[in-house]
C-alpha cells in the first residue's frame, strides 16, 4: 500500500472522507479530529445518528440512546465532561458535517483521493433556521413519518426528531405543489426557506476513505407469508423499537395497532431474512434486541405474556448470557425452539393466530416433541435481520470497491477493517452484520488504519479543550478579575417573536434592569445570528460588564456559541449564565402570556445572582508523555503496539513470557482458509525489527500510577526479583489475554481419548495421517469448570465446525458428532455451520438439564468410550462410543488478570475478564482516560475481532499522543483539605471511585491526611459534595454560592407582569 | 390556611443536564403547555442533589420542590440519580420533622424524550401543592406575592 508520507509531490491531501453518520462513522470522524486530522462527515440524510438514533434501550443495560447513542448530548459523552463533538454549535473544528450528500466519483490512489460530492438542497439554511416550527406548521403536505417508520406523521417541511443534528427543519422532497404553495418561504421568520436552491457539486482531496454505511433491515413484506403489510398487528422489529422508544410516536408505550389497546400477548419471530435461502447468513443481533424487547414490554406493560420463536438462542458477548438468563428466569420470557413459516389473522379480534410444535420450551425441549399447538397474540415482532445498505453496490462500483457474495464488503480475514481498494477502509455493518459495541470498535480501528496512512497528518490540525466547548485556539488573554463589582450585562433574545410574542420582553427588561449589579439590558431580535452576536458583543464591549446573562433558548444547543463569544470578548467562559425562555418558557406557556413573562423575570432573577457568585474556571495544561505502554505481546498487544509505532510513536511492548504470540502460536488454520501461522511470523517480525518498539519480554508491570498523558510504570525484567527499571508514558493499552481452560470434566486429563478441541487442532495440524485413521468423534460443546460463571465463549463453535470438517475432509466416512447448547456462527460463518451439515456432521442439543453424559463401560479387554446424549427431537437417549472425544473448554482470562486489575486500578468484570468503561459505547476504554482494552482481555473473540479491537485502542491512544498539550480539569470537585475530616465518605460514595485519600495533605486541624480528587480524572457529577458531611467539597461552576441562591419564593413583584 | 382559587402555588425544579434538562427542551420542541409556576434549576447530575439545597428551597418559601432525573438505570453518572432519590427521601423525613407535608417534595424520573411526562409532572405537582396551600414556611415569613394574571 502506497505510504501518504512517500509522496514526493508537496503537501498531500490532509483530509479523510468517512462515508456515512451513523454512530460508526461519527465515532470514526471523532477519532480521527481528535488525533488531529480534518475529517469530512458524509450522511445521504438530512440528520446524523443513522439507525441507533431510532433505538430506545440497547441491551444489556437497558441505557436509553438519547445520550449515551446519539449526537443529542454530543456523541459518546467522553469526559470529563461533555464533548458534544458535532452539536452546531460545538462541532469539533477538525470535522465538516455533510448532510443529504452523496458520494458520485472517486479517482486517484491512497493518500490522494479526488472524491466527487453531490449535496441534495435542503431548501432550509440550517444556519438561519432558528427551529421555530413555523413553516411545519403552514406546510399543507402530510407524509409518513421516516423517522417513526409509519407509526406517526410529519410535513414535508419538518425535522426528523426534535433534537436532530444538524438541528434545522427541512424540506425532504420539492414537489409542483411547493413551488405553488410557498407557505413555508412566507411564513419563516428569518428567511431561511428558499426553494429555488441548487444541488451543489464539489470535488473534495482526501488522503482515505471510511465507508461507515450501516446496513438496511430486510424488508418484511418480502416474505407475504407472515402477513407484514397485510395484518395490521404484524410490525417489524424496528417499529416496536420505536414505539418502545421514550422519543417515540407513542413516548415508549406500546400499543396494538389495530385498535391502540395495550397488548397482552406478544410473540417474536426470529431469522426474518436471515439464516433462509436468500440471506444464508446470520444477522447477529436479532436473538439479543428480540430479548430485550420482550424484557422492556415485561417491565412495561402489567401481565403481558412475551413469547420468541427462535432456532438458536445467539447470546455470544460479554454478559449476553445473564442476560437470556434473566430474560427467561426473572422475566418469565417464553422461549420456544422453532421457525414459524405461515400466521394468520383472526379478523373479528385482530388477534394473530400461530402454529408451533408444543412441549419444546426450553426446559421441557428434551422431552419430546410434544403435539402441534395453536396460540393467539395481540402483537407480532418480526425480528428482521441485516441486509447491506442500499447504496452499496453503487458505491462500491463508484470506488472499485469488491463486495462479498451477500452484497457486504469484502474484507481479508486478518485485515478486517481494510476494502480490496487500498486507502479504502470499512467499519461497522456494512462490513458485515454486527451490533453497536462492534461497530464502534470498527470505527475507531479503521481510524487507526488511516492514522497509520496519513501518519504525516497526525496532530497538524491544533484544537483546545481549555475552553467548556472545543475551540481552534486563539482566544485573548482574559481581563484581570474585576474585583467586588461583579456587574452584569442582559441580553433577552426574541427569538424573531418566538419569545417576544408570549413574553413581555419590554417588561422583563425594565425588571432585570433594576436587578443588583446589572448595568445594562437588552432586547435583541435574534442573538445567535451574526448582527444580533455582533450587537452582544458590542453590548458586553461598552458596558464594561464581565459577566453576561443571556435569555434566549435552549443550553445544550446554544451555550457553547455564547460562551465562544465572551471568550473572544477576553472574559472567562464560565462567567456567562443562559436562561431557556424558548422552550422552557414561551414554548410550554404560550396560552399564559402574563405567568411567561413573570417566570422569565424570576429565572432571569435567579440566573443574575448565581452569575454573580460565578468564578472564572481554568483547565491545567499538560503535555502527554509520547509513548505508550501495552501490555501483553500476543496479538492484540502486536497489532496495537505497531499501528502505534507506524504512526510515529515510541512503544514499550511488556510481555510475560519468553516469546511473543500468545494463543496464536495454537492457531495453525482458520475456517476461512488464512493461514494464522503467516501473520503470526509477520507481526513477530515486524515488532522485533520496529525501531520505535522496546520489548521487555519475560517481564511484568508491577506498578502503574498516575493519569491521561503522564502515566508512571515499574517494569521488572526477567524472573524473581529480576531488575527494576521505571518508565513515563502518555497511555496504556491492556492486551493482557486469555486461555484455553482445562477443567477436569468428561475425564479430560483421566482418559486420552478425551482431548481439548485444541488438542484435536494439534492432531489435525501435525499428524493428519492418524486423524484420517479416526472413524468416530464426538464433540462437546460449552465445557466450563463446575462452579465457573456461565458464558459464551464465543470462538468455539466455529472452531469445532473447523475441526469437524476437517476430519471430514480427511475422513469422509468418519462420523461427527457435535452436542450443542446453541451453535454461534454469527455473521458470515454461517457457511460453515452450512457445510458442516452438508457434510454430514450430526448436530445434536442438549440442555443445562440434561447435560451429555460420558462414561467408560468395559467391552473384553478394553475400556469404551461412551458418551449419552438425550436427544431434544425424539426424546430418545443415544450413545455413542467415539474413538476421541474432543471438548470445547470454555476461555478464561489469562492466569493473574485479577492482579493486574489491582496493579491498574481496574475493575474486573463477571467472569474474571477486565471491566470496559461501557459495554456498548466505549467497548475499548476504561473510565479513566488514557488506559485501553483489547482482545480477549475483553472477552473471547476471533482473530478478526482482536485486530479490530486492538486497532481501536491505537487510535484511542493516538488521540491522545498526537495532541501538543491535553486541558484537564474544569468542572470537577475540588476538596478544601482544611475542612477534610478524612471520614472516607466521597471515597465511598463516587460512583466512579476517583477520590484518594492522601497522606501529604493536611486535614481539619491540622491533622495529617485529607481526601483528593484527581482534576483529570473527576466527571463532574458533583455527588460527593452532597454528600460530604463536613461541606468541604465544592464543584467548580455549581459551588454551594451558584446554586443556593434563589431556590424558593419568587421575587417579581406584581407591577412588572401589568406594566 | 387558605386554598382558594387565587393561591397560585410557586415550585421550584431540580433537573440533571440530561435527561431531565432534555426532557423539558422536548415538552418546549412539542409546545407542550403546563403551568408558569415552576421554575427549574440546572444540577450537573441528580447526585447533585444536596439535601441542604432541598431544605433551603423550603426556607427561602418555595411552595413546592421536585427533582427530575435521568430513569433509574439510567444515569449518566451511573448511579446518581440513586444517591439523589435516597437523599430526597431522607429530606422528606425531615420536612416531616419539621412540620412540612413531605408531599411536598418528589422526585422524578424520566427520558431525555419524554415531554409530555415532564409536563404532565408540572401539572401534577402543581395540583397537588395548590391542594395542600401556601407553604407554611412561607406563611411563617412572608404573605405570598400577590399573581395578577
Amino acid at each position: 500500500m502506497e505510504r501518504a508520507s512517500d509522496r514526493v509531490d508537496g503537501a498531500s491531501p490532509r483530509s479523510v472522507l468517512v462515508v456515512g453518520g451513523g454512530v460508526g462513522g461519527m465515532r470514526a470522524a471523532i477519532d480521527l479530529a481528535e488525533a488531529g486530522i480534518h475529517t469530512y462527515l458524509l450522511e445521504t440524510l438530512p440528520s446524523l445518528g443513522g439507525r441507533v438514533a431510532q433505538l430506545g434501550f440497547m441491551f444489556p443495560t437497558h441505557d436509553c440512546v438519547l445520550c449515551r447513542g446519539t449526537s443529542d448530548h454530543g456523541f459518546g459523552c467522553t469526559r470529563p465532561s461533555i464533548t458534544p463533538a458535532l452539536l452546531d454549535n460545538n462541532c469539533h473544528p477538525n470535522i465538516t458535517v455533510l448532510t443529504s450528500a452523496e458520494l458520485r466519483s472517486c479517482e486517484g490512489v491512497a493518500g490522494d483521493f479526488r472524491v466527487g460530492l453531490w449535496q441534495r438542497p435542503q431548501y432550509v439554511d440550517p444556519a438561519l433556521c432558528i427551529n421555530c416550527g413555523r413553516c411545519a406548521q403552514v406546510c399543507p403536505e402530510v407524509r409518513p413519518s421516516g423517522f417513526q417508520l409509519g407509526m406517526s406523521t410529519r410535513k414535508a417541511i419538518d425535522k426528523s426528531a426534535p433534537r436532530s443534528v444538524p438541528n434545522a427543519y427541512y424540506l425532504l422532497e420539492k414537489t409542483a405543489v411547493c413551488d405553488s404553495c410557498r407557505k413555508c418561504v412566507e411564513a419563516c421568520p428569518t428567511r431561511a426557506v428558499d426553494l429555488d436552491v441548487r444541488p451543489v457539486e464539489t470535488e473534495i482531496q482526501v488522503g482515505a476513505i471510511i465507508l461507515a454505511m450501516g446496513f438496511q433491515p430486510f424488508d418484511a413484506a418480502a416474505m407475504p407469508e407472515l402477513g407484514y403489510g397485510r395484518i395490521a398487528n404484524v410490525i417489524t422489529s424496528m417499529q416496536y423499537e420505536r414505539l418502545a422508544s421514550r422519543s417515540g410516536p407513542t413516548e415508549g408505550i406500546v400499543r396494538r395497532i389495530s385498535d391502540g389497546e395495550a397488548p397482552k400477548r406478544i410473540a417474536w419471530l426470529q431469522c426474518v431474512g436471515s439464516r433462509d435461502q436468500q440471506n444464508p447468513y446470520c444477522s447477529s443481533i436479532c436473538c439479543m434486541y428480540a430479548t430485550k424487547q420482550a424484557m422492556l414490554a415485561k417491565q412495561r406493560i402489567p401481565e403481558v405474556d412475551c413469547h420468541i420463536f427462535t432456532m438458536d438462542e445467539r447470546a455470544f458477548n460479554k454478559e449476553y448470557n445473564q442476560y437470556y438468563h434473566q430474560a427467561r428466569d426473572t422475566f418469565d420470557i417464553h422461549y420456544t425452539r422453532c421457525r414459524i413459516s405461515a400466521l394468520e389473522e383472526d379478523p373479528t379480534s385482530g388477534e394473530i393466530i400461530l402454529r408451533f410444535p408444543g412441549g419444546r420450551e426450553h426446559e421441557s425441549s428434551a422431552r419430546g416433541q410434544g403435539a402441534l399447538r395453536e396460540e393467539r397474540f395481540d402483537l407480532v415482532v418480526l425480528a428482521v435481520g441485516i441486509r447491506p445498505p442500499t447504496e452499496a453496490v453503487n458505491i462500491a462500483k463508484t470506488l472499485g470497491v469488491a463486495l462479498n457474495e451477500y452484497g457486504f464488503c469484502e474484507t481479508d480475514k486478518f485485515n478486517p477493517l481494510t476494502s480490496s481498494r487500498p486507502g479504502v477502509f470499512v467499519c461497522g455493518a456494512f462490513a458485515s452484520p454486527k451490533e453497536i459495541a462492534e461497530t464502534i470498535i470498527d470505527a475507531s480501528g479503521a481510524a487507526a488504519e488511516v492514522m497509520r496512512l496519513m501518519s504525516d497528518q497526525l496532530g497538524q490540525r491544533t484544537f483546545s479543550r481549555a475552553q467548556p466547548f472545543v475551540s481552534e485556539n486563539g482566544f485573548p488573554s482574559e481581563f484581570p478579575p474585576e474585583g467586588s463589582t461583579r456587574s452584569v450585562a442582559v441580553a433577552l433574545c426574541s427569538c424573531s417573536g418566538e419569545v417576544g410574542d408570549v413574553v413581555d420582553l419590554a417588561a422583563v427588561q425594565r425588571f432585570v434592569s433594576d436587578l443588583e449589579g446589572v448595568t445594562t439590558a437588552e432586547v435583541l431580535p435574534i442573538a445567535c445570528q451574526s448582527a444580533g452576536l455582533e450587537r452582544l458583543a458590542d453590548l458586553v464591549r461598552q458596558s464594561g460588564a464581565r459577566r453576561l446573562v443571556v435569555g434566549a433558548c435552549s443550553h445544550r444547543t446554544h451555550e457553547p456559541l455564547f460562551q465562544r463569544l465572551i471568550a473572544e470578548a477576553a472574559i472567562n467562559p464560565y462567567l456567562v449564565e443562559m436562561v431557556n425562555l424558548r422552550e422552557h418558557c414561551a414554548w410550554v406557556h404560550a396560552g399564559d402570556p402574563a405567568g411567561a413573562t413573570r417566570k422569565a423575570c424570576e429565572m432571569l432573577r435567579v440566573a443574575v445572582a448565581r452569575v454573580r457568585a460565578a468564578e472564572a474556571i481554568h483547565k491545567e495544561e499538560r503535555e502527554p508523555a509520547r509513548a505508550a505502554l501495552v501490555v501483553g505481546g500476543g496479538v492484540s498487544g502486536m497489532t496495537a503496539a505497531l499501528a502505534i509505532a507506524d504512526a510515529g510513536y515510541d512503544v514499550h511492548l511488556v510481555e510475560k513470557s519468553d516469546a511473543l504470540g500468545g494463543n496464536l502460536h495454537h492457531v495453525y488454520y482458520v475456517a476461512e482458509g488464512d493461514n494464522p501461522q503467516r501473520l503470526l511470523r509477520d507481526l513477530v517480525n515486524r515488532v522485533v525489527a520496529h525501531e520505535r518498539i522496546r520489548l521487555f519480554l519475560g517481564s511484568e508491570v508491577t506498578h502503574h500510577t498516575g493519569s491521561v498523558g503522564d502515566f508512571r510504570a515499574v517494569i521488572r525484567r526477567g524472573p524473581g526479583e529480576g531488575r527494576l527499571e521505571e518508565l513515563r508514558h502518555g497511555v496504556t493499552i491492556m492486551a493482557t489475554g486469555g486461555v484455553e481452560a482445562s477443567s477436569p470434566r468428561y475425564l479430560l486429563g483421566q482418559d486420552r481419548r478425551v482431548v481439548r478441541q485444541s488438542d484435536l487442532e494439534e492432531l489435525l495440524a501435525h499428524d493428519p495421517e492418524r486423524a484420517a485413521q479416526l472413524r468416530s468423534v464426538v464433540m462437546i460443546q460449552c465445557v466450563q469448570a463446575e462452579d465457573a460463571p456461565e458464558y459464551c465463549s464465543r470462538v468455539c463453535c466455529l472452531n469445532t465446525i473447523k475441526n469437524a470438517l476437517r476430519l471430514k475432509m480427511l475422513n469422509p466416512d468418519c462420523q461427527v458428532v457435535i452436542l450443542y447448547k446453541n451453535i454461534i456462527s454469527y455473521g458470515f460463518r454461517e457457511k460453515f455451520y452450512l457445510e458442516a451439515r452438508r457434510r454430514g456432521v450430526l448436530f445434536v442439543r442438549y440442555t443445562d438439564e440434561e447435560p451429555p453424559l460420558v462414561r467408560l463401560e468395559p467391552r473384553g479387554a478394553r475400556q469404551a468410550l461412551v458418551v449419552s446424549v438425550n436427544e431434544h427431537i425424539f426424546g430418545k437417549e443415544l450413545l455413542f462410543e467415539p474413538e476421541l472425544l474432543a471438548l470445547s473448554m470454555s476461555i478464561v482470562p489469562s492466569e493473574d488478570t485479577s492482579g493486574l486489575a489491582k496493579t491498574f486500578g481496574l475493575k474486573l468484570s463477571e467472569g474474571g475478564f477486565l471491566q470496559e468503561a461501557h459495554p456498548k459505547m466505549r467497548p475499548m476504554d476504561f473510565a479513566d482516560d488514557g488506559i485501553y482494552l483489547a482482545g480477549l482481555a475483553h472477552y473471547p473473540k476471533f482473530i478478526e475481532e482482536s485486530i479490530a479491537h486492538s486497532l481501536a485502542c491505537a487510535a484511542r491512544a493516538l488521540t491522545v499522543l498526537t495532541r501538543p498539550t491535553i486541558q484537564l480539569g474544569g468542572v470537577v470537585a475540588v476538596i478544601d483539605s482544611e475542612r477534610c475530616t478524612g471520614c472516607l465518605t466521597c471515597v465511598r460514595t463516587c460512583p466512579f471511585g476517583i477520590p484518594e485519600m492522601r497522606y501529604d495533605r493536611q486535614g481539619v486541624g491540622e491533622l495529617g491526611g485529607a481526601a483528593w480528587i484527581d482534576p483529570a480524572r473527576c466527571q463532574g457529577c458533583g455527588t460527593c459534595t452532597a454528600e460530604c458531611p463536613a461541606r468541604a467539597i465544592q464543584l467548580r461552576n455549581y459551588t454551594d454560592d451558584q446554586v443556593d441562591v434563589g431556590l424558593g419564593k419568587w421575587e417579581v413583584p406584581a407591577l412588572t407582569v401589568a406594566g | 390556611m387558605s386554598q382558594t382559587a387565587d393561591f397560585h402555588p410557586e415550585l421550584t425544579a431540580f433537573t440533571c443536564i440530561f435527561c431531565g434538562y432534555m426532557a423539558a427542551d422536548t415538552a418546549g420542541s412539542l409546545r407542550l403547555e403546563y403551568p408558569a409556576n415552576v421554575k427549574l434549576v440546572r444540577l450537573p447530575c441528580t447526585g447533585k442533589t444536596d439535601i441542604q439545597y432541598l431544605l433551603d428551597a423550603f426556607d427561602q418559601g418555595a411552595d413546592g420542590v421536585y427533582i427530575v432525573a435521568c430513569s433509574l438505570g439510567n444515569c449518566h453518572h451511573v448511579r446518581g440519580n440513586e444517591r439523589g432519590k435516597a437523599r430526597v427521601e431522607h429530606a422528606k423525613k425531615i420536612l416531616e420533622n419539621v412540620g412540612i407535608e413531605p408531599e411536598r417534595l418528589e422526585m422524578f424520573f424520566v427520558s431525555g424524550g419524554m415531554g409530555a411526562t415532564f409536563a404532565e409532572i408540572a401539572r401534577e405537582m402543581t395540583e397537588r401543592i395548590s391542594r395542600l396551600g401556601p407553604s407554611p414556611v412561607k406563611n411563617g415569613k412572608k404573605a405570598p406575592v400577590e399573581h395578577t394574571a
